[in-house]
């Protein structure tokens, strides 16, 4: 899936989509980072932020956003409803030699209606994924990334 | 609409350090734009002004388009690139762009590995208390192209020195080399994974090299790291019920896949060809003050050779899993093939695994049984005593007027066993802000109780022959059980401490050390306690 055809699929509801590109300042970061508690295991320099609305009424939020797996950084697309809550999530790109099964739509699910006070920990409230337990905690950071990326930015409450 | 405008005035504040033209265009309308208090235009030259207003915007939409079609690098949290990167058209990201404009095989490189130790105190008297080095494994995977991925393994086992010393030795006149080597005791190099990959789709991928024998599910997942206890389980490493002691690879060809359903959740498969075990001798030579020499020679079946198939026929293995969620699992998998080299009668092996796991909160339950079967070993055993007369197998020494010792080892009609681990997960609130959790983003105790049990029926202990005629072969029946209680510690993922008491026994009055490949046990102790304490990590 391309970071284009995301919002689509993850918000078929959806009649219109917007696109805005935000870059990554030290203000936005610290915020972030304020909101996480912790620092991600990388910044993006920018942030793709896609709006979706049915009608006039807003329905969410699609952010493009990366956490380090083992070694490699995995590429999400995270849907966020304005409650910020997740709605849905879709990788798209995964370049670890093993644990690949994060991409699995059984495994994303675990995440629907989860928000930035859940813990999203193997174990916890996600289940892990024998061998993947790295791309299963990085999954976790990305969707609190994502919420708090948008919080951030003032889109969410 | 309103969405619309602000689209628009974010995007050129997002792109406006790339696109300093958008900022003269703007800047250049707005000179352009009549200054308050001139005098009032027509309607006609406000319609080509808004004309001219509307073209300079879609000429700016059209060049923020292809500022947002190739954005930014992604940059590290700690540290930003060194060299900027060219981004690909059309890619999310800088992780994207690499994988577009990927230079060489090597920029995409990634080395890895683990690395385990353990402490041991037995009440066995010949192993008493020691540190055994594990293993260290450097393991490096690379995406050579899109769909094309390599990944390479290398094991140092209980590996700490080789030193090869050769020179060149002058004596009296004459000229002469001398030749020695040393090298940690025990001890192993082995390339455990070797392979290329090629996914023509996510349910079919070609996979070649020296390849992991997709029977049981520890072989596939015997990583040190991945475990919570700090001895490998007995029916794939210490009582080896599986052909070959795991990590069990073999040279071949075959696919994989996984296939995603909604309803009835994810099945996986791996099926291979390959060159497989064979029977393989370790010979150790000892000379005798008066001059003769005494050769023992332990014939045990092995992994297959990476070069020449010494048994001219090739096996296969496959396993199937099946997984209706996360975190359950069930597995059947199998192996055949002929495991006797080609001066010996062709006879097969068989083996057959079920293995599973369960999820259920902090709650994990796993397990594997195995079961092996050698045919025709009594053939075998005549075959080689046939050839030993006839000169036809290579000991390195010469047969007829050497001493040499047969021991055929492991070898049993039927070998057969399990293990079954449960695992509980905790981490107590008290000591969240200790060491033990303050630095750490999900630290975790594990509670770990394994039972294993294996039979060998059949059993080879001794083989005597006169001539090409095998004269007797003594056979028993044995089993061996083991309990294992541990507590494990793990900071992050990849590191675990690993605290273990076990109890190891077999039948009474026999020795653990005829059945086991890690006791060093005198005749008569048949039960071994033994405490553990072993570290592991991954990188």
């Amino acid at each position: 899936m391309q970071a284009e055809e995301a919002p689509r699929q993850l918000f078929p509801e959806a009649s219109e989509i917007t696109e805005r590109t935000i870059p990554t300042t030290p203000d936005l970061q610290q915020r972030v980072r304020a909101l996480l508690s912790r620092p991600p295991t990388l910044w993006e320099t920018a942030y793709r932020v896609f709006t979706a609305k049915q009608g006039a009424s807003l329905v969410g939020f699609v952010i493009v956003v990366e956490e380090i797996g083992k070694h490699r950084p995995i590429t999400y697309a995270i849907a966020v409803k304005p409650d910020g809550t997740v709605q849905d999530a879709a990788v798209l790109a995964y370049r670890e030699a093993y644990g690949g099964q994060v991409r699995e739509r059984r495994f994303l699910r675990q995440y629907v209606g989860k928000g930035l006070g859940d813990s999203l920990r193997a174990y916890q409230d996600i289940r892990n994924i024998a061998g993947a337990t790295l791309s299963v905690e990085a999954t976790g950071r990305a969707m609190k990334k994502a919420i708090a990326v948008l919080k951030a930015l003032g889109d969410i409450k | 609409m309103r969405a619309s405008v602000r689209v628009v005035t974010e995007d050129i504040v997002a792109s406006s350090r790339r696109s300093r033209t958008i900022a003269a265009v703007l800047l250049g309308s707005m000179l352009l734009a009549p200054a308050p208090g001139a005098r009032a235009a027509s309607m006609e030259e406000l319609e080509q002004k808004l004309k001219g207003l509307e073209e300079q915007m879609r000429t700016l939409k059209e060049q923020m388009e292809q500022t947002k079609s190739a954005p930014p690098p992604t940059a590290p949290a700690a540290q930003a690139p060194a060299t900027p990167v060219p981004v690909a058209p059309g890619a999310t990201s800088l992780s994207e762009a690499l994988a577009a404009a990927r230079p060489s095989v090597l920029s995409d490189f990634r080395l890895g590995g683990y690395l385990s130790s353990r402490f041991e105190a037995s009440d066995l008297k010949n192993l008493n208390n020691t540190f055994t080095f594990r293993r260290f494994v450097l393991s490096g995977d690379a995406t050579i192209a899109e769909k094309f991925r390599a990944y390479v393994e290398l094991e140092l086992e209980r590996f700490t020195e080789l030193e090869v010393e050769r020179k060149t030795v002058s004596e009296n006149g004459q000229q002469g080399f001398s030749q020695s080597i040393e090298g940690s005791n025990n001890s192993e190099v082995s390339l455990e994974q070797a392979w290329m990959q090629f996914e023509l789709a996510k349910w079919l991928r070609f996979r070649m090299g020296n390849i992991l024998v997709p029977v049981g599910r520890f072989n596939i997942n015997h990583d040190d790291n991945l475990w919570n206890l700090p001895r490998r389980s007995l029916v794939d490493r210490g009582v080896p019920v599986l052909p070959s002691t795991a990590a069990w690879s073999e040279v071949g060809l075959g696919f994989n896949g996984d296939v995603a359903t909604d309803r009835w959740g994810t099945f996986s498969y791996q099926i291979y060809v390959m060159n497989g075990v064979a029977l393989d001798s370790s010979i150790e030579t000892v000379a005798r003050g008066s001059g003769e020499l005494e050769a023992e020679v332990e014939i045990q079946p092995r992994r297959g050779t990476g070069n020449l198939d010494v048994k001219r026929d090739k096996a296969g293995a496959a396993r199937i899993a099946w997984s209706p969620s996360i975190g359950q699992e069930l597995g059947l998998s199998g192996y055949y093939g002929r495991y006797t080299p080609d001066f010996l009668p062709s006879e097969q092996l068989w083996a057959i695994s079920v293995d599973g796991k369960v999820t259920l909160g902090p709650f994990e339950l796993e397990g594997e049984y195995v079961r092996t079967h050698f045919s025709g070993i009594s053939r075998v055993a005549q075959g080689f005593a046939r050839s030993v007369v006839n000169k036809e197998f290579g000991t390195g020494t010469a047969p007829l007027e050497a001493k040499i010792d047969f021991e055929l080892s492991g070898l049993a009609d039927t070998k057969q066993g399990y293990w079954i681990e449960a695992r509980y997960r905790f981490f107590p609130n008290f000591l969240r802000d200790t060491i033990l959790g303050r630095s750490f983003d999900n630290p975790q105790f594990i509670l770990v109780a394994r039972g294993e049990q294996v039979w060998l029926d059949g059993l080879v202990r001794q083989i005597d022959f006169e001539d090409t005629m095998v004269t007797s072969i003594s056979r028993e029946n044995r089993f061996v059980n083991r309990m294992t209680l541990g507590l494990a510690y793990r900071p992050v993922p990849l590191i675990v401490f690993q605290a273990a008491f076990e109890r190891t026994w077999t039948d009474s009055g026999k020795s653990l050390a005829a059945v086991t490949n890690f006791l060093p046990a005198r005749t008569t102790e048949n039960i071994a306690n033994t405490f553990l304490f072993g570290a592991a990590f991954g990188f």
